[in-house]
Order: structure tokens, then C-alpha cells, then sequence
């Protein structure tokens, strides 16, 4: 969306995928072609595009390698820049650029291809994407996994990572999102779970069997409720819990404003407490959940907008998050993108001289700043 | 109708996240911006922009192209994680077009019937049933009559149900008068389609709710829904025919609790918004069965379809009117195993009310998949709640030359009931394609049945 009048460029017509090379597991798409599809079509040569943002079902490829997007596999499989081999690129200037190759060894000048993911369309239009695969896991297991509070969910985590079982999915619920949701499940939870872990294990069916059944073993001391699903149904109902937190938190409160920091994964309680501390003072709730395998946490500050206390607190709040997101080592968005909403808090997170050197590359690729101007860099003052 | 609907404040709501282009069936088929919800609500959004200026802008084709092409299918509006009312918006923008340019004069002529008070729709069918024979030939499997001579927004491929000459007013006054009146009462809301184009749809449900034990009442001062006519705009007709139909039901809930029983998605869909008076209730006709599950189990004494059966969620049942449990429900209790799944059933079949009409090549598109899914499902009977859905399901298998019936899970029901018991003979429905029968001989049929009945 243009932040002020503009001209939108849309490509989502561009959307062939041009070619499913299975000697060399890539793909090449056109960037319109929506990552839902591009896995349900590679998913049929038994292969795995692995990113999953939750937008799959309508995201496009262009926008997840703008974004440099990721979802809940990024614990095992990574995010979108992992499977970046090759892009073709139009310059502001018209002129088309091609980056990478299909090689799995390439180091010949500078890898251009990746200064293109996370760029959020600043330095020039994406108009082919290579993409690299990956076999398509023979089985899959989901586990609901309770806690008693973050803390323990947290030293679960760290304990299966350091035993080297490494889920291809680790989400997590904190209490707020559990009592949201509480009523919505096909099943109950307990009320002294406040903290939950959804947990994936994939990889050939004697290993799945083996992985769950290790981290079972390894979490039974601290597990205060535990369920497992193999079937398509069963772990439907399990994501059911997952999948019915955003409406459910939306009836919280009129408004809420979600911001999608990241931390190292064993910052999650610290931080998580800074927030409790924080949703204290400014008089709101604010309801955490996301990606515990990456670090990654929706926090959402709920409140009324039309209240004006509520507004400035609420503001308030989301400065002093970003602020608790990078002392602990973590960053202002793991998903999401700064755009224009975040280039207020940038410099929160870098110093002039690396915000400088961001914007010379800017420059010298956009020098009259036609693409996407006002996203990423605060205003100059 | 969208009373207190604050168009800004719904615009404002939108957060242009895309979600809705996931499930638009335009979309999907179009790949363009503006005919997304996402598009269009930020077109609606600048027009709003404009009044404020001094020359107003003025409605641009491409804003009305915009605005047309939407089947008010609601699956944007159910995948908007913001409830976004996209459908409400999209009409009370097509309202402002229509108050600026006037109506189509086709649509014109026709909603004037409809306000009309002396059952102008009555007078056109009956006369259309002439002229149609004139204008189409009727199809060998006798389901419905394709042109004959040239005529505007009709091609040779559109498929028109044959309009009856006896609609369903006619047809229930000949019919002998079945119940006591000391029965409980149902009304029976048939709306347009059951009660002009396919009256043995509404005789059908009548019969089914007389074997539950009702006393059927339909009055005759029943109006059109008024769905398609705020669909194409005209919201004052709208309000009238909603007024008409309120004061029906003000006398109806004058002498007590009354459920009105529908036929068609649409109309329940639209008469669930009215404004009902206290102790009046509107029931789709599944969930009307549902609530008399057990006696209608204990009729059927186990008699099942023989044949593969399928189902079509229609819009405003599925998302309308969040109905997708009861018609499951009475299809497996119809065709126990012989039940299965479309790929995609919540999908929209392209119908959307007159879009079919005004919009023929993209309906069709839309219907294409839907009838590539009823291929692959491999069932020979077609089940959906809502005549306008069946219509447009009876052009594509027509189109594609598949031996499929479409038909109303109520017509599948009384044809069951009305066949012999479990065991005497498998009880085969005469609803597949090859086995229709020439609409002649479906009289004579009735009129044994109605022997039947009374013997
Ligand atoms: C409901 C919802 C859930 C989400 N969940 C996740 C999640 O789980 N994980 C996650 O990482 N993100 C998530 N996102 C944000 C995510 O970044 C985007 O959904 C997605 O990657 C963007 O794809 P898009 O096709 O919608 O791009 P758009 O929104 O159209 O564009 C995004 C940006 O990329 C640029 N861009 C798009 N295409 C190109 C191109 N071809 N060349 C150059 N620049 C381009 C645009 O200019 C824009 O700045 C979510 C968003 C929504 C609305
Ligand atoms: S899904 Fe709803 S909020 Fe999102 S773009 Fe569509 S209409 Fe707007
Ligand atoms: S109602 Fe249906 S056709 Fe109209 S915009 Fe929404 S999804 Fe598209």
C-alpha cells in the first residue's frame, strides 16, 4: 500500500510456475504465483516447499522473498531466504538483472540474490524467483504439550533442541490466549496450563515414532497435559486451538495493535515477563503467542483507540516492547517487515553508520526513489 | 437490509491484509485487483474520497465494472479475519449506481412487476410458459429448454427451466385438501423459483411437512424476497417487498408462534434479516427436518437412494445462514454410504442471482470447476438447497453432457417417501438423467400419486 498517492504494481497474474526441475530439486516460478499453490503443485512430485507463512493461502512468492517471510517450520526447515537460489530482477531504471543460479556452491561476486530478500520492494520488481526443495516428509505427528507457566514451556524447548530432537514445529500459547480460546476447543485444558506448546515432528514414520516418543519421555516430568495426533483429523482439531487464537483475541477488545518481535529462543520467558511488567503499567492486556521454535512472538496490546488514554498508553507500550525485543538481543519484526509502521523504531535496533550504509545501497539502486519510498527508513529530518 | 451500517466506519475496517483473495471466486478466476473484496472496498473507499470534493467525481466505468462483478457469494466476508461487511458495502454501492443511472431496463421492467399488486409475476410466467414454447425448444431429458430464436443476455447454451404452466398456487389449490385443521400450522415461504418455475419443488415440501403432521399454510399474499432486486440496487423496491412480506407475517404471529419454512437458500437468508416480528421464526428447510429427526427416520423405515450422491453447499445456506451440518445430516440419512464430498462444496457455482445473466462467460468459468468436481466425485445425483444453485448446476451438466440429476435434498426425500417400502423393490429414484421423464408423463405420475394418496 502506497503511503501516500502512488502507483501500485501488482503481479499477481504473473503466476506460471515455469519449471519443477526434480534432478536438481528447484523450482522457477513467476513471483504472482501464491505459495499455497506452489506447495499443493511440488507436493505432487513428492516435494516440499517448506516456508509456511500464515498468509500461504493467498501470499504471493514475490511477497514472501520481499518479506522474506516465515512460518512455524522455520524451526527445522527455515525461512523463505534459505530457498532463494536465483531471482530475475527489473531495476527502477528498466534494466533487468539476473541473480544466483541453480548450483548449490555459488560464490562468483556478490550475492545479490539475498541483498533482494527482506529488501520489501525498495530496490527493484522481482520477476522469476528459483526456488530450492526439499523431499516431502513421509510422515507427520502433532503433540499438544501444557505447562504449567512460560518458564517451564520455555526449559521444554531448550531441552528437546539440546537433545538434538528438533521438532519441525514448536508454537506456543501464553495464558491470556489459552483462556481466549478456552471455550472454542473440542477439548478441555486444564486451568492450571498456562502455557502451551503445539509441537510437530516430521521425517520417515519410524523415526516420527521415535522423536515423539523421546520428547514424551524427555518432558514427562514437567507435561501437565499431553495429546497427540497422527491422522489429518485429529491434528485439525489439535491447530483448531492455534488456528482459533486471532478471532478469539479479537474479541478481547475493540482494537488491538500486533507486532511480531523475535528473540533468541531462550529469551522467551525473560522477555515475555518484560511484557507482563509492561501490559502492567500501561493498564492493557497484552496477549502473546507465535513461533517459540524461532523466537519469534506476536505480542498484541488490546485496547480502544477512540479512548484517548487507552491510544497513548498503547503507544507507549509498543515503544517500550521494541525496546525489551532488542535489549534481550532480539530484533523490532521476525516476520513482518518494517514497512512504514516500524521505520519510526529503526534506529531502536541499528546505529547510523549501518542505517547509513542501508541507505548507499538504497541509493545507488533507486537513486531517484520510485520504489516503495517511505518504507524501511525513517524519514530524514 | 444494513441498518445501522456505518459505510465508513466499515471501509475503515479493512486492513488490506488479502485473505480475501484466497476465496473470491472472480478472483480466481480474473487474477484482477479491483474485482477482489481488497479492491474493491479501497474503490468504494476513493469514491467516498471524492464526494467531499467539489466536483464530485463521477462514477467511472471502471468503478461500476468493479462493482457489478461480485456474486454477494460471502466467502470473502467469512474468510475476513476483520468482519468486514464487504457484502453490505457492495450493495449499498451498487444502491448509489442504481439511484444515479437507473436500472437496467430489462431489470426495470421486471422489479415494476414486482411491485406490482396484482401478482404481476403470476401474469408473467403464465404468459412466459406460452411464449417460451415459441422461443425454445424443449430438451430430450425434458429438465429444461434451450433457445430458439435470438434473444439479448440469452445464448444457445443457457439452459432455462421449462416455466410451468400451472405455478404453485394452482397447483395446491387443485390439490385435495389433506390436513385437519386442528394440525399445527407451518407456513411455507416458497419464494420466486419454487413457487413459479419449479412448483413440484413446493408441492414436494408440502407433502413432506404434511407427513410430519402439519397443517401447510402458504399465503398467497406472499411477495418476491426482494434478494436479487437489492442485489441489482433497487433498494426501495426492496423495502417494499420486504414490507409486504412483513405484514404476511405480522398476521401469522398475531395468532401465535409461527415458523415459516424456506426452500431456497436465498430467500432464507434474506428473510432471516428482516426485522420478524416477536414469536415469529424462520427455518431453512434442513433444519426444519432436523428438529424432526426422529419421526422422519421412522417414515423413511430405512429405505435408502441406491445411487452416488453429492453436495453442493449454496452461499446463503453455508455462509448466509452458517448451515452446513442439517443438509449433511438428511443427505447421509437418505444415501447412508452412497454420501460423498465435492472437492471444494463450499465453493460458489457462479450463479449469483442474475450475475449468471449479466455475466454469462465468467459464471460459466466459475461453473466449470464446480462441474469438473461433480465429475471426479462420480455421483449421479447432485444434491443442493437452493433452486437458483440448481438451475445453474443443470446448465453445466447439461453443457458437459453428464448424466447427473441436480436436485432439492426435499424432492430426493418425497420421492423416498413416496416409494415402496425397503425390500419390495431397491428403491429407485427416478431422478438421474436418462430416466428423467418427460414433464406429460411427470403429470400423469403426480396424479397417481395423488390417487394414491387418497385411497
Ligand atoms: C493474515 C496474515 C498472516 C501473515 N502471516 C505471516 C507469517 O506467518 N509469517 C510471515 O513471515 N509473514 C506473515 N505475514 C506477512 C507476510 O510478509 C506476507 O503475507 C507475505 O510475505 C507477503 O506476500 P504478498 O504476496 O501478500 O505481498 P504484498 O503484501 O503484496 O507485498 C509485500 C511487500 O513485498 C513487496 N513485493 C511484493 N512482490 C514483490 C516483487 N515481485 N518484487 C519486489 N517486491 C515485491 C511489496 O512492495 C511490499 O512491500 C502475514 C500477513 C497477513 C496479512
Ligand atoms: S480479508 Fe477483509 S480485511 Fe483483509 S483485505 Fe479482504 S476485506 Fe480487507
Ligand atoms: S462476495 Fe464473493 S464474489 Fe463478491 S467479492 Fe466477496 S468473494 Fe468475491
Amino acid at each position: 500500500m502506497p503511503v501516500t498517492e502512488g502507483l501500485v504494481v501488482s503481479l499477481t497474474r504473473m503466476k506460471r510456475i515455469l519449471e519443477i526441475d526434480e534432478e536438481n530439486l528447484t523450482v522457477l516460478v513467476e513471483p504472482g504465483v501464491v505459495t499455497g499453490e506452489l506447495q499443493e503443485e511440488v507436493g505432487k512430485h513428492g516435494l516440499l516447499y517448506p516456508p509456511d507463512p500464515a498468509s500461504l493461502a493467498f501470499s504471493t512468492l514475490g511477497g514472501n522473498v520481499a518479506e522474506n517471510a516465515g512460518g512455524p517450520r522455520a524451526v527445522k526447515y527455515g525461512v523463505t531466504g534459505q530457498y532463494v537460489r536465483g531471482l530475475e530482477v527489473v531495476l527502477p531504471d528498466g534494466r533487468i538483472i539476473r541473480t544466483g543460479n541453480k548450483c548449490v556452491k555459488s560464490v562468483s561476486g556478490y550475492d545479490l540474490t539475498h541483498l533482494f530478500v527482506g529488501s520489501e520492494g525498495t530496490l527493484g520488481i522481482i520477476t522469476k524467483i528459483l526456488l530450492r526443495l526439499v523431499p516431502a516428509p513421509e510422515a507427520v505427528q502433532t503433540m499438544l504439550l501444557g505447562f504449567a507457566d512460560m518458564e517451564a514451556a520455555a526449559r521444554a524447548i531448550t531441552a528437546m533442541i539440546r537433545r538434538r530432537l528438533v521438532p519441525s514445529t514448536i508454537e506456543f500459547l501464553d495464558r491470556h490466549s489459552i483462556d481466549a480460546i478456552r471455550d472454542a476447543l473440542p477439548f478441555t485444558i486444564v486451568d492450571d496450563v498456562r502455557a502451551l506448546l503445539l509441537v510437530e515432528v516430521d521425517g520417515d514414520a519410524a523415526q516420527v515414532r521415535r522423536d515423539a516418543e523421546a520428547i514424551g519421555k524427555l518432558l514427562q516430568d514437567s507435561v501437565r497435559l499431553q495429546m497427540s495426533a497422527t491422522d489429518a483429523a485429529e491434528r485439525q482439531a489439535i491447530w483448531q486451538a492455534r488456528r482459533a487464537l486471532s478471532p478469539a483475541i479479537a474479541r478481547l477488545a475493540p482494537h488491538k495493535i500486533n507486532e511480531d518481535i523475535a528473540v533468541p529462543v531462550a529469551r522467551i520467558p525473560a522477555v515475555l515477563e518484560r511484557f507482563e511488567s509492561i501490559s502492567r503499567q500501561a493498564g492493557l492486556p497484552i496477549v502473546c503467542f507465535g513461533h517459540a521454535g524461532d523466537g519469534n512472538i506476536h505480542v498484541n496490546v488490546m485496547l480502544d483507540k477512540n479512548d484517548p488514554r487507552q491510544a497513548a498508553a498503547g503507544k507507549q507500550a509498543v515503544r517500550e516492547i521494541f525496546a525489551a525485543a532488542i535489549e534481550l538481543g532480539g530484533t523490532l519484526s521476525g516476520e513482518h517487515g518494517i514497512g512504514n509502521t516500524k521505520s519510526a523504531y529503526f534506529s531502536l535496533e541499528w546505529d547510523a553508520d549501518t542505517i547509513a550504509a542501508m541507505r548507499l545501497i538504497k541509493r545507488a539502486f533507486d537513486p531517484h526513489n520510485i520504489l516503495n519510498p517511505g518504507k524501511i527508513f525513517p524519514p530524514v529530518s | 437490509m444494513a441498518d445501522n451500517f456505518n459505510l465508513r466506519e466499515e471501509l475503515a475496517r479493512c486492513v488490506k491484509c488479502g485473505a480475501c483473495m484466497a476465496v473470491c471466486p472472480i478472483y480466481r478466476q480474473t487474477g484482477r485487483e479491483e474485482l477482489v473484496a481488497r479492491g474493491k472496498l479501497a474503490l468504494v473507499e476513493r469514491r467516498q474520497r471524492e464526494k467531499e470534493e467539489p466536483a464530485a467525481g463521477n462514477l467511472s466505468a471502471f468503478y461500476r465494472q468493479a462493482i457489478d462483478h461480485c456474486l454477494l457469494c460471502h466467502a470473502c466476508e467469512d474468510n475476513c479475519s476483520k468482519n468486514v461487511q464487504i457484502t453490505a458495502i457492495i450493495k449499498e454501492s451498487r444502491r448509489e449506481i442504481t439511484a444515479a443511472r437507473g436500472l437496467h431496463p430489462v431489470k426495470k421492467a421486471l422489479f415494476g412487476l414486482l411491485r406490482g399488486r396484482f401478482g404481476g409475476l403470476r401474469t408473467l410466467t403464465r404468459i412466459g410458459s406460452w411464449l417460451q414454447l415459441l422461443a425454445w425448444k424443449r430438451l430430450p431429458a425434458g429438465s429444461g429448454l434451450r433457445r430458439r430464436l435470438p434473444l439479448p443476455l440469452i445464448d444457445d447454451q443457457t439452459v432455462i427451466p421449462a416455466i410451468p404452466r400451472r405455478n404453485l398456487d394452482d397447483r395446491l389449490r387443485r390439490r385435495p385438501a389433506a390436513a385437519a385443521a386442528d394440525r399445527p400450522a407451518v407456513f411455507f415461504y416458497p419464494g420466486c423459483t419454487a413457487r413459479y418455475l419449479t412448483p413440484e419443488l413446493g408441492v414436494q415440501t408440502v407433502a413432506v411437512l404434511e407427513k410430519l403432521g402439519y397443517r401447510v399454510v402458504v399465503p398467497r399474499e406472499w411477495t418476491c424476497c426482494g434478494a436479487v432486486v437489492e442485489a441489482a440496487g433497487d433498494r426501495q423496491t426492496a423495502v417494499e417487498l420486504q414490507q409486504r412480506n412483513l405484514r404476511v407475517l405480522a398476521a401469522a404471529a398475531d395468532r401465535g408462534p409461527a415458523t415459516v419454512v424456506t426452500v431456497c437458500a436465498t430467500c432464507g437468508h434474506t428473510l432471516k434479516g428482516y426485522p420478524l416480528p416477536a414469536g415469529c421464526q424462520v427455518m431453512d428447510i434442513s433444519e426444519f427436518l432436523y428438529a424432526h429427526r426422529q419421526p422422519l427416520e421412522k417414515l423413511l423405515a430405512g429405505k435408502t437412494l441406491d445411487r452416488r450422491l453429492t453436495y453442493h453447499d449454496p452461499c446463503h445456506l453455508r455462509r448466509g445462514q452458517k448451515i452446513t451440518a442439517e443438509p449433511r445430516w438428511l443427505l447421509r440419512l437418505l444415501a447412508g454410504d452412497n454420501f460423498v464430498e465435492l472437492r471444494h462444496p463450499e465453493r460458489c457455482c457462479g450463479s449469483g442471482g442474475s450475475f449468471g445473466v449479466t455475466h454469462k462467460a465468467l459464471s460459466r468459468q466459475i461453473l466449470g470447476e464446480k462441474i469438473a468436481d461433480l465429475r471426479q466425485s462420480a455421483a449421479a445425483v447432485i444434491a443442493s438447497g437452493c433452486p437458483g444453485c440448481l438451475i445453474q448446476l443443470n446448465e453445466g451438466i447439461q453443457m458437459e453432457k453428464l448424466a447427473v440429476a441436480a436436485v432439492h435434498p426435499v424432492t430426493l426425500l418425497a420421492e423416498l417417501l413416496a416409494a415402496p417400502p425397503a425390500g419390495e423393490t431397491a428403491a429407485a429414484v427416478p431422478t438421474s438423467g436418462e430416466e428423467k421423464k418427460t414433464p406429460a408423463k411427470s403429470r400423469r405420475a403426480e396424479k397417481t400419486s395423488h390417487k394414491r394418496k387418497k385411497g
